[in-house]
């Protein structure tokens, strides 16, 4: 499997079950996207992922049930080492960033009301 | 494939922004419906308004809180009886209805009066109760009544009552979800920590965005009982107003219903910091998966695999007996917005079901970001939808069923296309597992149900032969 269709799978789990990448905000969006990659790759690295705050224990609990998901989804993220895993989450954090917040049309991301 | 005007709107072409059939490789950065607009002059579409959004979805849960409603007797009328939300303390919410009945001389004269007679009135009446919420509405909004000069006195008259006001005439907004946004903002303004709650256990959340419909919390409310997790507020099925004072004690707060509470739980992150989780409380996996994050956050993951090994055993193979039956069956959802995006794909997975066509009546942008995101290719996404497109749509799409209210489902009947109720269901609850079922049985009896296919008979014509049923009952 090539690199693209990797990043594209994640991508399309995270679409289909991840509520967290549309939040109400630019900057929840960001603060998700960015808090629970982080926490994925901890796991992916076997890593112990950091909890000591309210928001590190909320990401943990959202990257905990994706990272399960997606080994089981797809049995190629099982054996893959630190580098790579960087790299793919890279790529999903962009995709993910450009999808939910640089090009979406959503009116209300940066209302004043919100 | 691009927007879509649809053949009945050609007159109104401004509608084409609103409606979007979902093709292969696109995606929300390219099409997406324009969502929560001023409806276009010329469709009749099926929004309520924004004074509704406050008092029949959130407000008038409350099972401890006379919603006294500041206009004429319609408002109070028609936003009364028409949602399901039973409480434990004997449906107070349900049995009674407050209004002060404005007539011509209170709109020329002003009402304020007439408000204070009938606050003292209705807890006089109903002395056990020492909670209200005081609702404005169009023409008491355009005379300018000062409904919160009013709730301050009869505060400062009985010092036993506390008085919640909103704001939110009828014409505030395009829909029933200004109502809700008004009111979210309100309560963290004015009531959010003016009381502290008592705190046992370890664990506490509240639990933002689920209304019991047909005893949807209380079904819940069982797994939380069984994980030790102390749920400090409801907003607002089965809830207390005081225990909607004490919100900012949470460690989380887990939101269902995005829509209509997702504003507050932002509010309760900004100013508290407290997180919040959103998870879907309809279908199995979706809500396993709420379980294990929220047993994730508190670290009692062996707990929630338990309970939801439980429930599996329990309910896995009901519902397995009717995604045998119900595979391939075409869905079309026609609510207010969230339960777009909570059932498109937890029906898919859970029930086999294919969802064809959704339309929400006061969705955001941000519900239609979700729901093209969760949805099939080959589905219609509309937005603030009307009667006319609804036909043209089930042209187009063919449901065995449609998930809707009231109003359209009794249209819909007389295609002889059966609907279940979508807002208040047809027999809930339907959340947790054995919601799920309850909703799977639901739709079988619905796509089963032979007499739709009967009331379509005409015995005067007797070139007509007995319509053949498609599917027979197991």
């Amino acid at each position: 499997m090539i690199l693209e269709d990797k990043i594209e799978d994640l991508f399309g789990y995270v679409q289909e079950r991840c509520l967290w990448q549309f939040f109400s905000r630019t900057w929840d969006r960001q603060e998700n996207i960015d808090g629970v990659l982080n926490q994925v790759a901890a796991l992916l690295a076997d890593n112990e992922p950091e909890r000591d705050t309210p928001m590190k224990k909320l990401h943990y609990a959202d990257a905990k049930i994706m990272v399960s998901d997606l080994k089981e989804r797809y049995p190629w993220l099982r054996g893959i080492d630190e580098i790579e895993s960087r790299v793919l989450l890279d790529g999903l954090k962009a995709r993910l960033i450009d999808t939910a917040i640089t090009r979406s049309t959503n009116r209300e991301l940066s209302h004043h009301l919100y | 494939m691009p927007m879509v005007l649809l053949t009945c709107d050609k007159d109104i072409p401004e509608r084409q922004k609103h409606i979007y059939l979902k093709a292969p490789n696109e995606d929300t950065r390219e099409y997406l419906p324009v969502a929560n607009a001023a409806t276009i002059p010329g469709t009749l579409s099926e929004r309520g308004c924004a004074f509704c959004g406050a008092k029949l979805v959130i407000g008038g849960v409350l099972k401890d809180t006379i919603q006294m409603i500041h206009g004429p007797l319609g408002c109070a009328y028609d936003t009364w009886h028409t949602k399901r939300y039973p409480t434990d303390n004997g449906h107070f919410n349900m049995k009674y209805v407050w209004s002060t009945d404005m007539k011509e001389s209170h709109v020329v004269f002003g009402g304020e009066k007439r408000l204070e007679q009938s606050m003292n009135e209705a807890f006089d009446e109903m002395p056990d109760i020492k909670r209200m919420i005081v609702y404005t509405t169009c023409p008491t909004a355009l005379i300018g009544d000062d409904i919160k000069a009013v709730a301050k006195k009869v505060m400062k008259d009985r010092p036993d009552v506390d008085v919640f006001t909103v704001e939110c005439p009828g014409f505030s907004g395009v829909s029933q979800s200004k109502g809700h946004h008004v009111l979210n903002i309100g309560w963290i303004n004015e009531k959010v920590a003016t009381l502290e709650p008592e705190i046992t256990s370890d664990y506490t959340m509240n639990f933002i965005g689920d209304f019991n419909i047909q005893g949807d919390t209380q079904l819940l409310q069982t797994y939380w009982d069984r994980l030790g997790i102390q749920v400090i507020a409801h907003f607002t099925g089965n809830g207390t107003y005081d225990a909607l004072r004490g919100m900012h004690r949470a460690q989380l707060n887990v939101v269902n219903c995005a829509r209509s509470s997702g504003y507050i739980a932002n509010e309760l992150k900004k100013r508290y910091g407290i997180p919040r989780l959103d998870i879907d409380s309809w279908g199995f996996s979706y809500m396993a998966e709420g379980i294990r994050k929220i047993c994730a956050f508190f670290g009692i993951e062996e707990k929630g695999e338990e309970l939801i090994a439980e429930e599996y055993a329990k309910w896995k193979s009901k519902l397995d007996w009717y995604k045998e039956r119900l595979s391939g069956t075409r869905m079309a959802i026609w609510t207010g917005g969230p339960r777009l995006w909570h059932w498109t794909k937890s029906v898919e997975d859970d029930l086999g079901i294919q969802v064809v066509a959704m339309s929400s009546k006061f969705g955001h942008e941000e519900d239609f970001e979700k729901v093209i995101a969760r949805g099939r290719e080959g589905t219609y996404y509309i937005d603030d939808g009307n009667e006319l497109e609804f036909f043209e749509i089930i042209e187009l799409v063919k449901p065995d069923v449609i998930f809707t209210g009231p109003r359209v489902g009794e249209l819909v009947k007389k295609l002889h296309i059966p609907y279940v109720n979508g807002h208040g269901y047809h027999n809930g609850p339907y959340m947790g597992f054995e919601g799920f079922v309850n909703l799977a049985r639901d739709t079988y009896n619905a796509v089963y149900n032979p007499l739709r296919h009967l009331a379509g008979v005409d015995i005067r014509n007797k070139s007509l032969e007995t319509p053949t049923i498609r599917r027979e009952a197991a």
